[in-house]
């Protein structure tokens, strides 16, 4: 926040101090319904950012130069957040992970049984985790593709700081008991209200930042975040619509109903799966990759059809979730074909990126990050190979209600989202720190032998336990009857449980291992490249104070 | 001429914007639209009851535990589901759900029918400790719903906002939410006969958790759990072979 | 005319299959629309230069 100029830091002390009043008519309003306890965080959370935006209200004024310079410090910020989110996820993922293996780890406690701690793992690692990640390096990558300054300095804070609020009482919330129960998009209407809010703001940011380019062509990388952007905004609102008890309750129903619901919250959810866990993710791919390979991406061209391939055939294959229920059939049968039809796009991404590395192989070799990179690609191949096959009928007759699906699902977050998030963050960090490199290749490579391991014991596992627990499920004696009883089929899963909780463990070890390298990168000042930086006197001690530790 | 130039990368900016959106946006709209007419189509169900408020509560409970992400609540059209857990799910049953709770993850077993295959006692041993009934279960332990009052007073709220949006509630129902929450968890109270009254004469009134000195959230959550399957009798009557869809064309 | 059940199901058939021709032929005229090759191929070269601040 070193560069906020005064009206800047005005301008988001009245912010500041608007949110803190509606955190205390929350609070009041509320009183002992979780609502209360939100607006008190908000309230905290408030006052502790109008406290740090204060303090450095008295430094020197920012010089005109920062305008000659790209505005890092968000971004310097996000990756602190992503980290951190990224620990908390996945240790609450290996913590779920363990509950199914030994249930009496949750030490008999409401807020730590498995239901509720179960939307915090996949909302941490989605929204904290992916969230954080994508809005860090939408903001390095709209600067340096569009050689324009982010279109403000003030909007960048809004966007992070707020967004980062959401998941802060999103999580906090499921583990009181405050559910919407739709799976992924579970905070509650206030909650969902404020996103709508911050993204807007993300939006208008983005478009304007865009709008400074120096070339007309806008390059895909942008096309796939400004996809990402707009996409989510529209499913989360319609998903989300919903008749509070009162104002002064956290509990909402959904206006949604049976069979109508089923289809919006999969329409959602299968989108979810596409604009944030893929689209913005492939924009990483198609900036971090080309860079770090020092090769253009193989073709341009098929980038963009697969662009609007994804953008289009996406949206339609949502009823892959339904199969066999009460949804009228022709729109299951509708899901099923452009899943299919879904695995041209998916193939032509993962093809191009590899292909892209041809003829660097020998760098793939060398350099971990960009193995993380090629690997991601893989399991993206891989993930959307097994999605559009199981949303062929007979095969998700099987797959489904399984950990069949699980491990999909892992495939694609381990294997593809967290592979290349991670490829991403030790290609940016060096570059927004100005250092030579990361502070230690070994323990990059020591991350990806932990990650890639994790993510096998992980994945096979419960191909493994799904493909068990559905053949068991319709195992038929000679004399017609069902062979097995539900408990028969839950004891075979006991030992996929623990290997699984074991792999998750091995990821998890990854990811703090990263974290402490790239603490160590920024805390090592790289020789002379940054006593240079001094037009910004308040930016060092901005870095060390906000970025968290990995201990946090 | 940069003014011009200017505004040409704004335009482009705003038409791929609008790309992205029509392209974007017709999936949703072919799949979800004609389901808002379905109704047209599927039979209609005279027996189809309203959740009472305690059922409601259990609703409401089970949702905020969590009790989704491991139990699925809808049979799917196929043999070996409707050999287990009974007939499969129908559209018209699940009509009154705000949200629909068919779940996507079985590590326990389907609860679209649950409702009557055990006694209330057997499910307040095992929400208690499902290590006790099932030895081999990892299923949480759920103790405290035992002690926890339940909120009456937030009943009345709770029902008028299904009401609105969509679920026939009366005005007399949302009055005596309260009342009839109490009465149908405590038999023979002057409370109790409004709740058949209202809810009608299959509406069970019980003393789920054992105790008829207060209302306490298990005794929501069972009552839940006891109606699960029991709103209509349509699954029960219909005769459609499983794995053939009632109707391939709505 | 009323609004059944059918007629809008079909008109979402219908229309939805128009829609998709339709938007593949656009999209494949942008990508091999041979004026767009010389924006391309600067696109694809463009990240790579080097000169690290803004351009105005
Ligand atoms: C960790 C996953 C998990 C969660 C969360 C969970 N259950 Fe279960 N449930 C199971 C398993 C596994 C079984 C089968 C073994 C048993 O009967 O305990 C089961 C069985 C049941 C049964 C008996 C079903 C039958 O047909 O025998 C009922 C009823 C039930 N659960 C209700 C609930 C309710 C209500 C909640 C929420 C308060 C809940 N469960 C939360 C895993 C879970
Ligand atoms: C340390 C690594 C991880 C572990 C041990 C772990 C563990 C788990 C567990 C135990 C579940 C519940 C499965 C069930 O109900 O049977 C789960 C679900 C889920 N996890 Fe993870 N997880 C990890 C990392 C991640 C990451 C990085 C992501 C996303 C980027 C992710 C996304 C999800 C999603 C989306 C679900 C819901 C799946 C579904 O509904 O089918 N997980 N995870
Ligand atoms: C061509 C691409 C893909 C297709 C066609 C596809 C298809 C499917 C299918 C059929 C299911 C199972 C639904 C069920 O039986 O309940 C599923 C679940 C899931 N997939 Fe994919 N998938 C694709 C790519 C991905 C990718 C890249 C990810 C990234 C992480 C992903 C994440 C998920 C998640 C989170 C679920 C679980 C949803 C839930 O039940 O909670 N998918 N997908």
């Amino acid at each position: 926040m070193g560069q906020l100029t005064t009206g800047e830091r005005d301008f988001g002390a009245i912010i500041l101090i608007v949110l803190a009043i509606i955190g205390i008519a929350m609070a009041a309003a509320g009183r002992s319904d979780v609502l209360g306890i939100h607006g008190a965080m908000v309230l905290v959370y408030c006052l502790a950012l109008l406290f740090l935006l204060l303090s450095g209200a008295f430094g020197t004024p920012p010089s005109a130069a920062r305008l000659t310079r790209y505005y890092d410090d968000p971004i310097k910020v996000g990756v602190g957040l992503t980290l951190f989110w990224a620990i908390f996820g996945m240790f609450i993922g290996v913590w779920a992970a363990a509950q199914l293996a030994w249930p009496s780890l949750n030490f008999d406690t409401s807020w730590a049984s498995f239901g509720r701690i179960r939307p915090a793992h996949t909302s941490g690692v989605i929204f904290g985790f992916g969230g954080n990640a994508l809005i860090t390096t939408s903001f390095h990558v709209v600067q340096r593709t569009s050689r324009a300054r982010l279109a403000d300095q003030l909007s960048p804070w809004f966007v992070l700081l707020g967004f980062n609020l959401f998941c802060l009482i999103a999580i906090s919330g499921y583990f009181l008991g405050v559910t919407q129960s739709k799976e992924y998009a579970e905070a509650e209407w206030y909650a969902d209200i404020w996103l709508v809010i911050v993204w807007v703001t993300y939006f208008v940011l983005y478009v304007r930042t865009l709008a400074r380019r120096k070339e007309p062509h806008i390059y895909v990388a942008n096309w796939y975040y400004m996809a990402f952007i707009i996409v989510v905004a529209i499913l989360h609102i319609v998903n989300n619509l919903a008749v509070p008890l009162s104002f002064a309750h956290a509990k909402s129903y959904t206006i949604w109903a049976g069979v109508q619901d089923s289809m919006v919250q999969w329409w959602y959810g299968h989108n979810a799966v596409a604009f944030f866990l893929t689209a913005g993710f492939l924009a990483m791919l198609y900036y971090y990759l080309p860079k770090r390979a020092e090769r253009p991406i193989f073709s341009y061209r098929l980038s963009i059809l697969s662009f609007w391939g994804i953008t289009f055939f996406y949206m339609w294959a949502g009823s892959h979730h339904l199969h066999y229920t009460a949804l009228p059939h022709w729109v299951q049968n509708l899901g099923m074909t452009f899943s299919v039809m879904l695995l041209v796009p998916s193939w032509a991404s993962a093809g191009n990126a590899l292909l892209t590395l041809n003829g660097a192989w020998h760098k793939v070799r060398d350099d971990a990050t960009l193995r993380f990179m090629m690997m991601a690609a893989f399991f993206y191949g891989l993930s959307t190979f097994e999605g559009s096959f199981m949303a062929i009928r007979p095969v998700n007759a099987l797959s489904h209600y399984t950990d069949w699906t699980v491990g999909h699902v892992h495939a694609g977050a381990l294997g593809w989202v967290a592979m290349i998030t991670f490829g991403s963050l030790y290609t940016l960090v060096p570059a927004i720190w100005k250092r030579e490199r990361m502070h230690s290749a070994i323990l990059v490579e020591v991350h990806f032998w932990l990650a890639l391991a994790g993510t096998l014991i992980y994945v096979f596992a419960m191909w493994n336990s799904g493909i068990i627990q559905g053949l068991m499920w319709r195992t038929y004696s000679p004399d017609n009857t069902l062979v097995y009883s539900f408990v028969d089929t839950l004891l075979a899963m006991y030992p996929y449980y623990i290997a699984r909780a074991f792999g998750g463990l091995l990821f998890l070890i990854g990811a703090i291992v990263a974290a402490y390298n790239i603490w160590m990168t920024v805390r090592t000042p790289a020789a002379a490249t940054l006593a240079l930086d001094d037009d910004s006197p308040g930016d060092e001690r901005q870095i060390s104070g906000a970025t968290p530790t990995p201990a946090e | 001429m940069p003014e011009l130039m200017h505004r040409k990368l704004e335009r482009s900016a705003t038409g791929f914007m609008l790309a992205i959106i029509a392209a974007a946006s017709v999936g949703g709209i072919v799949e979800i639209a004609p389901l808002f007419t379905i109704d047209d189509t599927v039979e209609t169900v005279s027996d189809m009851r309203l959740y009472t408020p305690l059922e409601l509560a259990g609703r409401d409970i089970y949702v905020r535990e969590g009790c989704y992400a491991c139990h699925s609540q809808m049979i799917r059209t196929l043999r070996d589901e409707v050999e287990r857990y009974g007939p499969y799910s129908l559209a018209v049953e699940s009509k009154y759900d705000h949200p629909m709770l068919w779940g996507s993850k079985r590590t326990g077993p389907d609860l679209a029918r649950i409702g009557g295959k055990y006694s209330d006692f057997w499910h307040v041993a095992h929400l208690n400790n499902p290590r006790d009934v099932v030895p081999e279960s990892n299923m949480p332990s759920y103790r405290w719903l035992g002690t926890n009052p339940l909120k009456l007073a937030d009943l009345p709220l709770a029902l008028r906002a299904q009401r609105a949006v969509g679920v026939p509630y009366t005005d007399e129902m949302i009055e005596n939410a309260a009342r009839d929450a109490y009465g149908q968890a405590v038999p023979d109270s002057e409370q109790s006969s409004g709740v058949t009254e209202r809810y009608g004469e299959a509406t069970q009134v019980s003393a789920f958790d054992g105790v008829t000195t207060n209302v306490t959230e298990m005794d929501a959550l069972v009552a839940y759990l006891q109606v699960l399957g029991q709103l209509t009798r349509a699954a029960y009557e219909n005769t459609a072979a499983p794995e053939q869809m009632p109707d391939p064309d709505n | 005319m009323a609004l059944t059940h059918e007629t809008l199901l079909e008109g979402a058939k219908l229309w939805g299959l128009f829609y998709l021709m339709g938007f593949s032929i656009c999209v494949l005229i942008y990508t091999f629309l041979p004026s767009n090759r010389e924006r391309f191929e600067r696109a694809e070269r463009e990240i790579f230069d080097e000169d690290d601040g803004p351009w105005k």
